[in-house]
């Protein structure tokens, strides 16, 4: 098997993963969890670069002096304090829970816990795998994701606190 | 009468790479299906369009299409239940295209096959000159009587976001079909959880749903896939 | 490593994550202002120079810490692992060791910023 990357395929593929189309509900909830994912990946990342900035970045490999400490601590808040980094905080916060529910439904799904069992059905009725408790469970991701992206709003910029 | 109109892709492989669409005027007529009107294109208005298809009652699996953007079987698809004035109709994705809307669904069979996806017993002897009765109980049937309705018509694997990214995957029929033949206690093959324990394998599905959604004989794949994978974890 | 075992710890660091991620929210709400923002409370600088917040001046919330780098680092890469192979549609051996080179870096990255911030070095 050859190693190249062909780029319209990769583009292609973008495409049927970011478009879910017609298909359902389980459809979006592939894609959400993936896009979720891969942006709180990039989250992750830049969590563990900025908050290594706070003890004076890559350099530093032991407790620094006083002085140094502060210095670099006083940088990393002040390139922090920025209304557009708490506004992606309240992103990622909503992302993160709708991860978290959706990932827990996954699981459960995957073990065929919360999913029907094989039975005698009619062609038009709805599949057992769609079952209400499975879809209950998606639907509370998505809730609890818009609460705690406002959760974030307030906590971080007191939007909703007079 | 009403006309209906009909966007047809058009592919000849002399053509080069790029298909194309083409439009046709159909009377609509009441009880017409879909694969009613392409018959009509085929015989009254372009006799180079070339459909697949068998028994026109949705046995047979082999008009399956994209039709509006979902995969369906053609003859199962009344023009009036779609209720749009254009009917844009494709062939299914994930396959090579052979011609028009016909598509090469060699392997997809493939994969079913080297899945081992037929009863195996070890007493060989027995299984072709059976002495007696291997009669199931009601529970026993119903762990795989679903499953057992599949036409193969290849509309989830069409469906199947998995397919279209990652080719080598199995794809939601063949791991299916592989449940039906795990789930049946008449049956005693080996190796059946190893066959799909790799990457390419049941762990790449994701419980996207598009197969059971776009089913048309109510086998319900994803179902099938979680269970297996159930099993595989264990 | 069979898949089946790539997949287990797929849940497991999954599972790891939302105890770990729990506690580490968790030490956040200690210091919820009822005046002021979070952002206020959590970022002031006291009399503590290398501690990011006085609440984690504790081994015991380390190590959840590090529990915490460690899972995500694997459950996040595993899953970009995953979804980079379905994106060019093959598996490439170069991009799964690429991505473990990263991975690794921030383990150790993110546990000297630990270890340091905690003063355990």
């Amino acid at each position: 098997m050859s190693q190249r990357v062909r780029w319209s395929t990769a583009l292609q593929n973008l495409k049927t993963m970011l478009i879910p189309g017609k298909y359902g509900l389980e459809r979006w909830s592939y894609t959400l969890q993936r896009v979720s994912g891969v942006v709180v990946s990039l989250y992750f990342i830049a969590h563990v670069l900025e908050t290594g900035s706070f003890v004076g970045g890559v350099t530093v490999w032991a407790i620094p002096d006083y002085d140094f400490a502060e210095r670099a601590y006083r940088e990393a808040v002040s390139f922090l304090k920025n209304p557009i980094f708490d506004a992606g905080l309240a992103v990622i916060g909503l992302l993160v829970v709708f991860h978290t529910i959706n990932g827990v439904r996954l699981v459960l799904a995957h073990f065929g816990l919360v999913l029907g069992s094989p039975r005698r059905r009619e062609i038009l009725e709805t599949p057992a795998s769609f079952s209400n408790r499975q879809r209950a469970l998606f639907w509370l991701s998505i809730s609890l994701a818009i609460f705690a992206m406002l959760y974030t709003l307030d906590a971080l910029m007191g939007v909703f606190r007079p | 009468m009403e006309a209906v109109r009909f966007r047809v892709h058009r592919f000849r492989p002399e053509d080069g790479h790029r298909g194309s669409f083409r439009e046709y005027q159909v009377p609509k007529k009441k009880g017409m299906t879909v694969l009613d009107g392409l018959i009509y294109i085929k015989e009254n208005l372009d006799p180079t369009l070339s459909v697949r298809y068998s028994c026109r009652m949705a046995i047979c699996g082999s008009c399956g299409m994209r039709v509006n953007g979902m995969e369906v079987l053609a003859c199962n698809t009344q023009i009036v239940e779609l209720e749009k004035k254009v009917i844009t109709v494709e062939p299914m994705k994930n396959y090579p295209l052979i011609k028009d809307i016909v598509v090469d669904m060699s392997e997809f069979f493939v994969k079913q096959k080297n899945l081992k996806t037929w009863l195996i017993r070890k007493d060989v002897v027995e299984q072709e000159n059976p002495t007696r009765q291997y009669a199931q109980t009601e529970e026993e049937l119903e762990k795989i009587l679903q499953f057992t309705y599949c036409i193969q018509c290849g509309l989830c694997y069409s469906a199947c976001p998995v397919v279209s990214n990652l080719p080598q995957f199995l794809g939601p029929q063949a791991l299916m079909k592989l449940y039906r033949y795990l789930a049946d206690n008449r049956d005693e093959g080996e190796d059946r959880l190893a066959a799909v324990d790799k990457f390419e394998g049941v762990w790449r599905c994701h419980f996207a749903g598009s197969c059971s959604t776009v089913c048309p004989k109510g086998v319900d794949p994803a179902l099938a896939i979680q269970l297996l994978r159930r099993a595989a974890l264990k | 490593m069979r898949e089946r075992n790539v997949m287990l710890l797929h849940y497991a660091t999954g599972l790891a994550i939302l105890l770990f991620g729990g506690i580490h929210i968790w030490t956040l709400f200690f210091t919820y202002p009822f005046q002021g923002t979070i952002w206020e409370t959590t970022m002031r600088f006291d009399s503590m120079p290398y501690a990011i917040l006085p609440v984690y001046r504790n081994t015991l919330l380390a190590l959840s810490l590090l529990g915490l780098l460690v899972s995500t680092t694997i459950h996040a890469f595993n899953g970009l692992r995953i979804i980079l192979a379905e994106l060019i549609g093959k598996r490439n051996i170069w991009i799964e060791r690429g991505l473990f080179a990263i991975g690794a870096f921030l383990v150790i990255y993110g546990t000297r910023t630990i270890l340091i911030a905690h003063m355990l070095v």
